[in-house]
């Protein structure tokens, strides 16, 4: 009795382990794959999404639809760690540079199973003939009139970042930022919107993605309501100012002459300080007692 | 009482033949060195005259010494937040001008030159930058009253006297000068050790030598500022100050410094004197007027049996006490009031006294004749050709009785010899003059035989300096030093160290 029991249960165990290992592997299967698309897709929009598109057309950088087609797996590969260095070497990649100058694509060193995500996308929406369209790249709400002042604040250093990040005119300048301007370590900002379509700058306000950028700001993202308000700023900037220069990539490496000038002047200044300052200092005797005496 | 032992000097100006002996002395001993060209220790200057450097004496430019301020001396070069805030640019400096830039010649010149129609000639190469240069002044440029007219003229002494006897006193037949030489004064109270903000001058507990420690200097410069005296130095080459060091080495090893033994006149006199250093600050918060008597005051009698308890509890040897016992200083400053600290009024407590020189004879040349003034064989004080006022401007802060008493005594002396080896001098007169300062035919007596006929060991009298005692404090191990002494560590001052 018990011993029939026992190969009963048994039998029904063993029946609902195999259905639970199968169903599972199954789940795994379809998650796993859900999962690498996804991921594909996010690295793409962090990391590629500002300049490049696919099935989008040309942006600051062209469009990868049916890219796969065009090169080899080798020179992409290649080209997208180390762009710069490449267009030296290979004919392609510097015909690249010449078309989308003065932009230069920074280096992007991706992981294996990152790039090969960001290829299977590619392969995936050329195939489909699909475009890509970001998931996040949103404001968490609508600008409001308060915002164009308040991003300002948080451009100039004002008001600290709440994760601590640094003020962007340590490096970048923007036209009316100030009387001594930003930065000119990264590039001008003004008109950074017409660069960059809105879903784009919204998108490297999250998440930076330039080789300076990506170190200083990875432990020290911007909150939400800090991208609104500069995401204001910034679009403003271009309101403020329709004659800007539209494109304005590298940091020029001219010092901008108004700065030099009120350098000098305070260096001038600094030294006839000093000299009233210290107007009693001793100014030697003997030369002083010689020319009163042929006097 | 707190008895403390002093190495101290007397210049005896009326010895001083201005030879610059000493100079050269000590210039070859201590500052023939990279950075320290421009450097004399020991120098030796005209008087009337601007010495070395130009005008030192005149406080309102070079900010040295301490000023009186009611009683409580502060250092003149500005107090301490003042000195701070001025530390990386202390206006007060002395111009390498005011020095001397100092030259060598091309004599290598003199052989090189190839043959041609003028003779080679040696020019005149700056020891700093190596180029040619022009001289145009140098550490004894006023030597016996060259360039007198700008120079002598402008002696900060001279503010003394009236328009009427400086105009004398540059009459061609009343020209007169006398020698200074000049070292470091090593006083009781240092202004150079106050105004150092690295704590590298001190002054030797056991002998009283101000000395600045090289490990510790860091070149603010400050000293050569606060010295009124101008006698630290600031070498370009080590970055480092340096001064006087009354050849320390030489003193413990039982030897005279290298300008005492060297000195041709025999003018310089040193010996070990007693002070009371708990009486020191009230001796520079009197008015200048009584700057000598204080200073005097603070000095002990070696052979008052209390100064000499308090000296042994002190830690002052027998040896070292029997010494100061014989020391010519404390005769000529203390018993005979004879020597003078030069100008008092730094209220520095210089340790080098001088006695004042007596002057030459007055002379007048009436229709081609040169002949003597006066009657008299010496001229009496009275008739000085350098105004008594002067002489009190330099040794006794503007008191004039001082200066008259020392000056007198001198004259007493050598009225008392001449009677004595010549008699052509009336008795009355040589009486007269010795009742005058007080003195006694033995006191003359004396003071004679140490101005004109002392020997070396009679001029000289150095303390034991007992170098063991002063190591054994600072240091368990004696038996490193033993057979050693003076410079200790031979390690050459570095810039930056």
């Amino acid at each position: 009795m018990s011993a029939k029991l026992v190969r009963e249960t048994s039998f029904d165990v063993s029946l609902i382990t195999k259905l639970l290992i199968i169903s599972s592997a199954i789940l795994i299967f379809f998650a796993l794959g859900a999962s690498a698309q996804e991921m594909g897709a996010k690295a793409f929009e962090s990391k590629c999404f500002s300049c490049h598109n696919i099935g989008g057309g040309d942006k600051q950088g062209p469009d990868l639809k049916g890219l796969t087609d065009r090169r080899t797996l080798p020179w992409i590969e290649e080209f997208t760690k180390a762009p710069l260095a490449m267009s030296k070497k290979d004919p392609i990649a510097a015909e690249l540079f010449t078309k989308y100058a003065p932009t230069i694509m920074p280096d992007q060193p991706l992981a294996p199973d990152e790039f090969e995500a960001i290829i299977e996308l590619i392969k995936n929406l050329s195939s489909k003939n699909e475009m890509f369209t970001p998931a996040g790249a949103k404001l968490y709400r609508a600008i409001q009139p308060g915002d164009i002042d308040g991003g300002w604040r948080y451009f100039t250093g004002q008001t600290k970042f709440e994760n601590g990040g640094v003020a962007c005119n340590s490096c970048h300048t923007v036209n009316n930022v100030g009387r001594l301007g930003g930065g000119t370590l990264g590039p001008d900002l003004t008109a950074a919107n017409i660069k960059y379509r809105d879903p784009e700058l919204i998108l490297i306000l999250q998440n930076p993605n330039f080789p300076t950028m990506t170190e200083m700001f990875r432990d020290h993202k911007l909150n939400d309501e800090e991208i609104v308000q500069l995401f204001a700023y910034l679009q403003n900037s271009k309101a403020e100012n329709p004659h800007a220069p539209i494109v304005a990539t590298a940091a020029s490496g001219a010092t901008d002459p108004k700065f030099l000038a009120v350098g000098f002047a305070i260096t001038i200044l600094s030294l006839f300080g000093l000299n009233f300052i210290w107007r009693k200092r001793h100014k030697g005797v003997r030369a002083d007692i010689v020319r009163r005496s042929k006097i | 009482m707190d008895v403390r032992l002093q190495t101290s000097m007397v210049f005896h100006l009326d010895k001083c033949i201005g030879c610059h002996t000493c100079s050269i002395a000590c210039k070859n001993i201590w500052t023939d060195r990279k950075g320290a060209e421009y450097m004399w220790w020991n120098n030796v200057e005209t008087k009337p005259g601007t010495g070395y450097p130009t005008a030192w004496e005149d406080q309102s430019k070079y900010k040295g010494g301490w000023e009186e301020n009611g009683g409580n001396p502060s250092l003149k070069m500005g107090s301490k937040n003042s000195r701070l805030l001025n530390i990386f640019h202390n206006p007060d400096l002395p111009k390498l001008d005011d020095y001397y830039e100092p030259w060598t010649y091309e004599y290598e010149k003199l052989f090189d030159a190839p043959e041609g129609s003028d003779q080679p000639t040696a020019r005149p190469i700056s020891m700093i930058t190596g180029k040619h240069m022009e001289v145009e002044a140098g550490p004894n440029w006023d030597d016996d009253l060259s360039g007198s007219p700008v120079y002598a003229a402008n002696d900060p002494n001279l503010d003394s006297l009236t328009e009427e006897q400086r105009q004398e006193l540059f009459d061609i037949e009343r020209l007169v000068f006398f020698y200074l030489p000049r070292i470091c004064n090593h006083c009781l109270n240092p202004s150079c050790v106050a105004a150092c903000p690295s704590g590298a001058i001190y002054k030797r507990g056991e002998d009283g030598i101000v000395l600045i420690n090289q490990d510790k200097c860091r070149a603010w410069r400050m000293c050569v500022t606060a010295c009124p005296y101008k006698k630290t130095f600031y070498n370009w080459s080590t970055g480092k100050s340096e001064k006087c060091i009354l050849c320390f080495p030489r003193l413990e090893t039982g030897q005279a410094p290298a300008c005492f033994h060297s000195c041709v006149g025999r003018i310089r006199y040193l010996g070990g004197l007693l002070y009371d250093a708990d009486k020191l600050p009230s001796s520079v918060q009197v008015p200048d007027g009584q700057l000598v008597d204080a200073h005097r005051d603070i000095i002990l009698d070696p052979k008052d049996p209390k100064v000499r308890e308090a000296a042994r509890k002190n830690g002052i040897d027998d040896r070292t006490l029997e010494a100061v016992e014989r020391s010519p200083v404390y005769k000529y400053v203390m018993e005979w009031k004879l020597a003078l600290p030069l100008h008092p009024e730094f209220r520095t407590l210089p340790m080098l006294f001088y006695v004042p020189p007596m002057l030459p004879v007055m002379a007048k040349a009436t229709e081609g004749v040169y002949d003597t003034a006066n009657d008299e064989l010496f001229s009496p004080i009275e008739k000085a050709r350098l105004p008594i006022e002067y002489m009190a401007s330099l040794f006794s802060a503007g008191n004039v009785d001082h200066v008259t008493l020392s000056l007198k005594k001198q004259y007493a002396v050598r009225l008392f010899k001449r009677l004595e080896t010549v008699g052509d001098v009336d008795e009355k007169v040589v009486q007269f003059a010795m009742n005058e300062c007080n003195m006694t035919a033995e006191e003359a007596e004396t003071i004679y035989r140490l101005t004109s006929l002392p020997t070396m060991d009679e001029r000289v009298v150095i303390p034991p300096m007992h170098r063991e005692e002063a190591l054994q404090m600072l240091n368990d191990n004696m038996w490193e030093e033993k057979g050693s002494a003076g410079l200790g560590k031979r390690q050459l001052p570095v810039r930056g160290n």
